[in-house]
């Protein structure tokens, strides 16, 4: 026993000198932060996790996850989606992921001087920007879902620090704003002003802040809700006072990239919708376009996503099973120009008489409609993948002599009538014989099917972002991988438009309103639209609004900006979606439409607490500081 | 060896406390109403996280607790029989003039919270200004021969406080088949919502509202009728009439 003793402290004497060295499986700071490429690992996960709403993200189920079939557009009014009936706040923990990416940039931020010697100053100056840059987008995804947030801008160390002291309380709202522009002037005036692709610079930056002061103007103008520590901070809500400040900064901060990016419009010629819609599709996957500001690139098979497999058309279905997730409603297609239109501004299907105007294709309907919403949409009768997309709702065999009639009385929600309409429960299905006795199908090859929502259910499909090159055999789960661009010059534009008209109508002294006028008409003019006449047209903050939702639909980008307008409780008030059903009228062989509410009925109503949302319980058992939304 | 045996044996059997939890269970309860404060009858809301709430913070222990809520009926009132005994400050959150109000800056302007104790049965009624009062007029009139239920009714302002007399944004006759009807239990096929722009609902207060049902009410059958009107703040609860029984034959 006593000799065993004897040997074991031998050996831990021995031990102990030797094994007081870092471990050699890990990667150490002088490891990461004294190399280039180092830095660009570090970066590159801080990317990764970078909070963005891109193809994979969905309200239900956060960023960076794979499944997408809860659509962000079929949230906000864009489209309607088989999977997503209704209106919907996010239900996931955002707040603890991102903490850790704060950590992560924070402990860069401390760590980088230290090794700044290995490097040129310019370099190191570049990625403190970047890692300021990381930190700013970071808070800008809490700040816009929960309002003020705890502001930690330092490394937190335990036990070092007491659970007390590491149990940071919610800063106002306008507090984290104004962190958010600190260090985004910070990167814009440290950074340089190219980076690689996928990688911030400071016009990058610059960008980002004109989204973000323009986010914290709409707050202090257009929110109720308040909410106030017991300091005086107001975690929920800016004062109003501050509104034209914050629109100011954005629309400075915008202005800052004039001359870095443009309009994308290689493919641009006047007068010609066919080029000008070509263009718009384009846009989205030249890797070359100089309105890409910011992207994220996607690689089969390191890093991919499915956005082709769970939106592409029902005709084009992938292996998975999965299709036409997304598809637009009338009232979203109905913003664009070119179409015929009741005096309303809603689609005209009836003639003087109140008969429905018949047509010999589908895609007549949109003969003349604005390129931007062929690029953007899939309107029935329309060329995919050099298909004919097929979309009709039924075949009519009731009497055409002297019209048809309307199938419903205006504004029901009721099914479709049994009588006189053919229509197919799914893809399988029976040809009805015409009377001329050839064959029919009762629906489109991508629907619409009376018990199946893998099809085109509001009559439309989404085409933008949809890889018009990719083989069908490759429309798979995980197989995609187009680059999401998060951001693009045309934002850019807009956030400056909507930032000039609220200085406008907020009264200040400038050049503004003249400004957002060359702007929309610059957006208009690229996506083939009709263009403002004159300057005493723009009279209206949702002419703005409705270009911006226009030209940025299906980006996830809607929700945030109805949410910031304090408007989407009153879009969503027990709203059920417009939809266009084309039929096929058998005794005159061709068709006409049907504009209704959605057959099936989907209700939307926003919970008005959703503005801001819940912080996870599990937050606030960890620090009994936070302090809870109202109404939670 | 057997001595460390032996010694480790005693080291856990010290380190497991055999004493339960000795603190007292909750069964303390805490009960009352909330009543409006001109004709003294209990507000109307809804059941659930969008009527009215309850808010206990317990300051036996700590001047910061996180708050404990629980809701109150849909009749305005509310009974908690599970209740920990201590010192509370106790507040209300619903379709009202809230209790607790700040100005701008975030200093505190109005608190009719109530700090109190609670022990055995303690009852407590809070007397708020609701946003509207929602009255019936008369009694639901089933009409066989359009298969639809008309109601009247007529809302007017609760408060004369200016910064709660936000323009009147909708009224809603809710139907259900059931008496827990509200906007969190309607069915719409049956329920009508009418929509006022800017402040053209203001001009109804006061007037009578005749409200109809849509579609076709089946028969053999009772409804639930309840109507809901709400101003323009904040979260924008719906301020309620009772609930009415209408038997269709």
């Amino acid at each position: 026993m006593k000799l065993k003793i004897f040997l074991l402290s031998i050996v831990c004497f021995v031990g102990c000198t030797d094994l007081d060295i870092p471990p050699m499986n890990v990667i150490q700071d002088k490891d990461v932060f004294t190399t280039e490429g180092g830095i660009r690992i570090y970066m590159a996960r801080c990317y990764s996790e970078l909070p963005l709403e891109d193809f994979r993200y969905s309200p239900t189920r956060g960023t960076n996850h794979f499944w997408i079939i809860n659509p962000q557009p079929a949230n906000t009014g864009e489209a309607l989606s088989r999977d997503l009936n209704g209106s919907t706040t996010e239900g996931f923990n955002f707040w603890e992921r991102a903490y850790p990416l704060l950590r992560e940039a924070n402990y860069f931020l401390q760590t980088l001087p230290t090794y700044a010697g290995n490097f040129q100053q310019a370099d190191v100056n570049h990625w403190m920007g970047e890692a300021r840059f990381i930190r700013a987008v970071t808070y800008m995804a809490l700040v816009k879902r929960y309002g003020g947030v705890p502001i930690v801008n330092t490394v937190l160390n335990y036990p070092e620090q007491s659970i007390e002291e590491l149990r940071v309380p919610r800063a106002s709202e306008a507090a984290v704003y104004d962190s958010i522009a600190a260090d985004l002037d910070f990167a814009y005036n440290n950074m340089k002003p190219t980076s690689e692709s996928g990688r911030a610079n400071k016009y990058v930056a610059a960008a980002f802040k004109s989204r973000a002061m323009l986010y914290a103007g709409s707050i202090a103008k257009y929110n109720q809700i308040q909410l106030f520590d017991g300091n005086q901070n107001r975690l929920c809500g800016i004062p109003a006072t501050r509104a034209n400040e914050y629109f100011k900064a954005a629309y400075d901060a915008a202005v800052l990239l004039e001359g870095q990016y443009s309009l994308y419009r290689k493919n641009w010629t006047a007068g010609d919708k066919a080029a000008q819609m070509q263009n718009y599709i384009n846009l989205f996957f030249d890797a070359t376009s100089g309105e890409n500001i910011l992207i994220k690139g996607y690689k089969y098979p390191e890093t991919v996503h499915g956005y082709d497999a769970y939106n592409v058309p029902r005709q084009l279905m992938g292996g998975n099973g999965y299709s036409s997730e997304v598809n637009p409603t009338l009232n979203l297609v109905e913003l664009f120009d070119g179409i015929p239109k009741n005096a309303d501004g809603t689609i005209q299907t009836l003639d003087a008489t109140g008969k429905y105007i018949l047509y010999t294709n589908t895609l007549d309907l949109f003969a003349n409609a604005e390129p931007r919403l062929r690029a953007s949409v899939i309107v029935p009768g329309d060329v995919f993948k050099n298909e004919s997309i097929e979309i009709y709702r039924g075949i009519y065999t009731g009497a055409v002599a002297g019209g048809i009639d309307r199938l419903l009385p205006e504004g029901s929600t009721a099914p479709y009538p049994a009588a006189n309409i053919v229509s197919s429960a799914n893809a399988q299905q029976t040809p009805f014989t015409l009377p001329d006795g050839s064959k029919k199908n009762p629906a489109g090859r991508s629907g619409v099917f009376t018990a199946d929502g893998t099809a085109a259910v509001s009559g439309f499909s989404v085409r933008k972002y949809l890889d018009p090159a990719r083989p069908t055999a490759e429309v798979l789960e995980n197989r995609s991988d187009q680059t999401w661009i998060e951001m693009r010059y045309a934002e850019v534009l807009l956030n400056r438009a909507e930032a000039a008209y609220e200085l406008y109508a907020g009264g200040q002294a400038g050049n503004y309103l003249q400004d957002a006028f060359n702007i929309i008409n610059q957006i208009r003019d690229r996506a083939g639209a009709v263009l403002l006449g004159s300057i005493a047209e723009l009279n209206n903050i949702n002419i703005v609004r409705n270009e911006r939702r226009k030209e940025l639909a299906f980006e996830n980008k809607v929700w945030w900006d109805l949410k910031r307008w304090r408007i989407l409780d009153k879009e969503q008030n027990g709203t059920v979606y417009r939809t266009l059903m084309p039929f096929y009228a058998a005794g005159a062989g061709k068709y006409f439409f049907d504009a209704r509410f959605d057959e099936r009925n989907s209700r939307y109503t926003f919970d008005t607490r959703w503005y801001y949302q819940e912080i996870p319980g599990s937050e606030i058992s960890k620090s009994q500081n936070l302090i809870q939304n109202p109404g939670y | 060896m057997k001595n460390i045996s032996l010694f480790i044996l005693i080291l856990m059997a010290s380190a497991c406390t055999k004493k339960f939890d000795d603190y007292p269970e909750p069964k303390e309860t805490l009960a009352g109403n909330v009543k409006t404060a001109a004709a003294k009858v209990n507000l109307q809301s809804e059941a659930g996280d969008r009527g009215i709430r309850l808010v206990l913070e317990e300051l036996s222990w700590s001047k910061t607790p996180t708050p404990y809520y629980f809701f109150a009926m849909q009749d305005g009132s509310f009974r908690n029989t599970k209740i920990f005994k201590g010192n509370y400050r106790i507040s209300v959150e619903g379709p009202f003039v809230p209790l607790l109000q700040y100005d701008g800056s975030g200093q505190i302007t109005v608190d009719n919270r109530k700090t109190m104790d609670i022990a055995g049965t303690t009852n407590v009624d809070f007397e708020v200004e609701p946003f509207l009062n929602v009255e019936w007029i008369g009694e639901p009139a089933y009409n066989s021969a359009n298969q639809a239920i008309s109601v009247q009714v007529r809302f007017t302002r609760g408060t004369a406080n200016p910064l709660f007399q936000q323009n009147v944004t909708d009224v809603f006759l809710f139907v259900s088949p059931n008496t827990y009807v509200g906007n969190n239990n309607y069915d719409n096929k049956y329920s009508v919502q009418v929509n006022y722009s800017g402040t053209t609902g203001n001009d109804q207060l006061g007037q009578t509202v005749t409200l109809t049902t849509k579609d076709k009410l089946p028969a053999s059958r009772a409804y639930y009728l309840r109507v809901g009107a709400r101003v323009d703040y904040g979260l924008k609860y719906y301020n309620y009439t009772t609930v009415k029984t209408l038997n269709i034959p």
